[in-house]
Formats: structure tokens, sequence, C-alpha cells
């Protein structure tokens, strides 16, 4: 589905007489057709920055993206296409909804500025906004709803448009745990539905493990990767009690030692 | 605190309904010192309130105040339209080209630091005595006030929101008009409470200068003719406007601003 070949970052050097470091270095993976991939590294070791480039928000210093076998991004300077003609979507850190539209207007703005707001979508955005408990909130502008339900509006604005691969950027970062926990089952609810591509980068090893099929460990800055899991919890998955689930604490211990 | 004595004290609402109250009591207290100085000094050195709005209304009874507010709001309005429309537009051309920004800028600060008023003389041997030269005058000074305050909206625009659209699949023109259009509107709104009494009282300065016709004509006027009454009357007339104007602006922003998380109490 995705395929990220010896991708390379680093941005212009603050001085010129001194070397910019790099933030990624030879990064290399792949997200296969409807998996929900979890990528954990400490802070700083240049995930979002990872995320913006196959988003096309920011360019590469080296190495390609592929799409669905096809080259979409190189480092060769040429005109960035952000989210590549709709087909990737972005859940931000932070939940960049535009503050001066409502709830309900800033959902279905993807749908409407790509001429695809007809009667599925709006069932389909409707069905999104009960799922996640916003219904009722539809005219209420950004400012006057909690973390939580900005943080479920941005998620269901991607989802609207239905992109079939959907990164997400520490989605849940800033929001306390209970309504982290209820974000993620939100999340996984809603995943189960359509079982999109997912892309989701965590610095939370345990989130990384309850959420994806699948968990890449990267190192420190230079960005690369260290360790690949696959996540053998059966779905659905209680994320109540996280050392219920069978082999959960095994899987953390590995994970939280490799990233060390 | 107990629970009666928080019953006791005035709500939230019942005390909002005490602001009218006392504007309407500075009103009158100002009024009051007013005609008390004008009492202690003479009518001549200081027109007391009750000559003023007497001769207020014997300007308006005459159709004086109509011809003279109409020219100076005609002058204003123009140049405010004029020099407003293109202080707003800049901003929004100089974003798509920031080498261009920077060549302009220091070129752009000198003349907003030229006194205008020093280049009165000029304006009227280009544009003659009549309106013309007034509206150039009240343009010249607004430009500067909307382009600075678009400018700063613009500099504000929040990049992650930009990103965020353009990966929805936006156009750089839908980004414009969706994006910088509506993070410099609080921002023109903040020129705009500026720009507008400056430029009533632009139109009325330049009416000083030379003019046959006009609030400012009609103060340059009294003046000359020792006519303190009229003087004093023509700036209450001119505060008058401007108190108007504020208002109506007022209006405008409050519901083209709905969104903004702004506290009830604190909207001035």
């Amino acid at each position: 589905m995705l395929e990220v070949k010896d991708l390379a970052k680093r941005f212009p050097p603050r001085s010129s007489d001194e070397e910019a470091p790099w933030i990624l270095a030879d990064l290399s993976f792949h997200v296969g057709e409807g998996e929900f991939l979890t990528m954990v590294g400490p802070s700083g070791a240049g995930k979002s920055t990872l995320l913006n480039i196959i988003a096309q928000v920011d360019n590469a210093t080296g190495g390609e993206v592929y799409f669905r076998g096809q080259l979409i991004e190189t480092a060769s300077g040429a005109a960035l296409n952000p989210g590549w003609n709709c087909q990737i979507g972005y859940v931000t850190q932070d939940d960049n909804l535009l503050p001066w539209r409502t709830l309900i207007d800033n959902v279905t703005f993807p749908l409407k500025l790509q001429g695809r707001f007809d009667g599925a979508a709006k069932r389909r955005v409707d069905e999104l906004l009960h799922a996640t408990n916003l219904a009722g909130f539809e005219r209420y502008y950004p400012h006057e709803l909690s973390g939580g339900m900005r943080k479920r509006a941005s998620l269901i604005r991607t989802l609207a448009y239905d992109p079939p691969i959907i990164l997400m950027d520490e989605p849940f970062g800033a929001v306390d745990a209970q309504t982290r926990t209820q974000l993620q089952q939100d999340l996984l609810r809603l995943w189960n539905l359509g079982r999109k591509t997912i892309v989701f980068v965590t610095h939370d090893i345990g989130e990384a493990i309850s959420l994806g099929d699948r968990v890449l460990v990267l190192s420190k800055s230079p960005a690369k990767i260290i360790a690949a899991h696959s996540i053998t919890i059966k779905r659905p998955r209680d994320l109540g009690n996280l050392y219920k689930l069978e082999g959960f604490g095994d899987m953390f211990e590995a994970v939280r030692r490799e990233i060390q | 605190m107990s629970v009666a004595v928080l019953r006791a004290l005035p709500g939230r609402r019942s005390r909002r309904r005490l602001v009218p109250l006392g504007r309407i009591a500075l009103g009158i207290a100002f009024l009051a010192l007013w005609q008390f100085g004008s009492n202690a000094m003479g009518a001549t050195w200081l027109p007391g309130p009750v000559d003023t709005i007497e001769r207020i209304w014997k300007l308006a009874v005459s159709g004086e105040l109509e011809r003279d507010t109409l020219v100076t709001l005609g002058e204003a309005a123009a140049g405010m339209a004029i020099g407003g429309a293109a202080g707003a537009a800049l901003p929004f051309l100089l974003r798509l080209s920031p080498r261009l920004m920077a060549t302009l800028d220091p070129l752009i600060s000198a003349a907003f630091g030229l006194p205008k008023l020093a280049l009165a003389p000029l304006f009227i041997l280009w544009f003659g005595i009549g309106i013309p030269t007034k509206i150039v005058f009240v343009a010249s000074i607004v430009f500067f006030l909307i382009f600075y305050n678009g400018l700063a909206g613009i500099l504000s625009i929040d990049p992650r929101l930009v990103a965020m659209l353009r990966v929805a699949g936006a156009s750089e023109w839908l980004v414009s008009r969706e994006i910088v259009w509506n993070t410099a509107k609080p921002f023109l709104f903040a020129g705009l409470k500026i720009a507008l009494p400056r430029a009533l009282s632009g139109a009325v300065v330049g009416e000083f200068i030379a003019a046959d016709s006009g609030l400012g004509w009609y103060i340059q006027n009294a003046r000359s003719l020792n006519d303190t009454t009229g003087v004093v009357a023509g700036a209450v007339i001119v505060t008058v406007l401007v108190i108007g104007i504020n208002a109506a602006l007022k209006r405008v922003q409050s519901r083209s601003l709905a969104w903004r998380p702004v506290s009830r109490d604190m909207t001035i």
C-alpha cells in the first residue's frame, strides 16, 4: 500500500559553518492494505517529521515514497502535493480545527471542497458524529468544545472524507488518561467498521501495542527502525485494562528494552 | 461566605444593567461640569452646553448642518474607501511574494512617517481646493492604518491550519479565502476602529486648510469670526458623528466575528 525507501531528512543549518544533524536516516518500511501500523519512538525522534514528509507537507532530503506501487515523492525538489490528491489523510498532534467554523462545518469542510458532499457523505458524517458522541454539538465553535471533543472532531474530519490511508501523529497526546482511553476505544471501533490503512505514531509504548497490528520501534534521532513486532492480541480489544490483554506485558517489556 | 450572603449579592445580569445607568450619570455630571465652567469663565472663553445645543439647533433648522455634515462625511467615506481598500488589499498581495514585501518595506515605512499635513500645499496644487484634495488627504492617512493592521493579521496566520487544509485538497486560492481572510479579519476591524475616526478628523483638518463647505470649513470660519460657540458646536457635531460611526462598526464587528472566544463582559 505505502512503501517508504531510504528516507532521509535534515533541516537547513542554523549557521553556515555548522552541519545540520540528520533527523531521519535510511528509514525504510512498508504498510499493508488495511493494516493498523503503529510506530513508537522516544520524544524528538523525528516521528512528526516522518509523517510530514509522507503527507507531503515537508520535503525529504533523500529517499522515496511509493503509494500502491507508484512513486509519489522523491528528494528531487519537485513541488509538493500535500495529501497526494486527497489519498493520504493526516490527523495531526493539534486538532487544527478552523476556529471560525462550527464543528459540523469543520467536519464537512474537506468533503465540500472536494465536491463530494452528497447524500451518502451526509449520512456518513451523521454516523460518525453519533459514534463519537458529538451529535448535538454540531453548531458549536471549537473554543466552546472540550479538548477531547475537539480531538474527536479532528479525527472524524479525516475519516469523513475517507482517504485510503490515514497518518496519525500522537492524536491523543494532549488529553487526560480517561479521555485518552475512550478516544482509543472510539478509534478502534471506527477502524473496525472500515479497516482503513493507518500509520499511527506515538511515544507511548502501551498505546502502540494496544492499537496496532504491527509495531515498529524507532531509535533516537536520526530515526531508524530498530525492531518490528507483530501484535497477536485478538480483536476486539478492551483497552480499559491493558494488562489483562494476553501477551501485552511481555511485549511491553520487550519494546521498552529496545527503546532504551 | 454563607449561601444567604451569596444570594443577597446582585447577580451578573442585574449588575450589567447598572452600566447604562452609570453612563447616563457620567454624561449628566460632565454636562453639569461643562456648564459650571462656562459660567465661571464666561461664555466667550468657554461656550456652555446650552449655547452649543442652541447653535446646533439653529444650524439644523437652516439646513447648514445637513449640508456641511454630508460634505465632510462624503469626503471621509470616499477617502476611507480608497485608502482602506488599497491598505487591505496590499498585505494579501505581499503575502504571495515575501521578496516584494522585503523590498517595499522601507519605502512604506518612510511614507508612513511622512507628515501628510506638511504635504497639504502640494495636494492643493495638484488636486485644487475642492473635495478631491480632502479625499486624497484622508486616503493617505487611512491607508497606513489599515495596511499595518492587515499585515499583522497576515503574519499571524497559523501555518499548521494551512498545511491541514492543503492536505485535505484545498487550492492556494481557497487557502487565501478561508484562512488568510478569516485570520486577517479581526485585525482589519481593529484597524477600522482607529481609521474611521481618523478619516473623519482627516476630512475636517483638510477643510481647515482650504474649503468652501463642510464641518471643518464651518469651524474654521467661526474661528476667524471669534465665534467660539460655533467652534465648539462644530467640534460637538464631529464628535457625535464619530460616536455614531463607532456604534455602527461595533454592530457589524460583533456579527462578523461571532466565533471568537471573547469574554462577554469585555466587549468594547
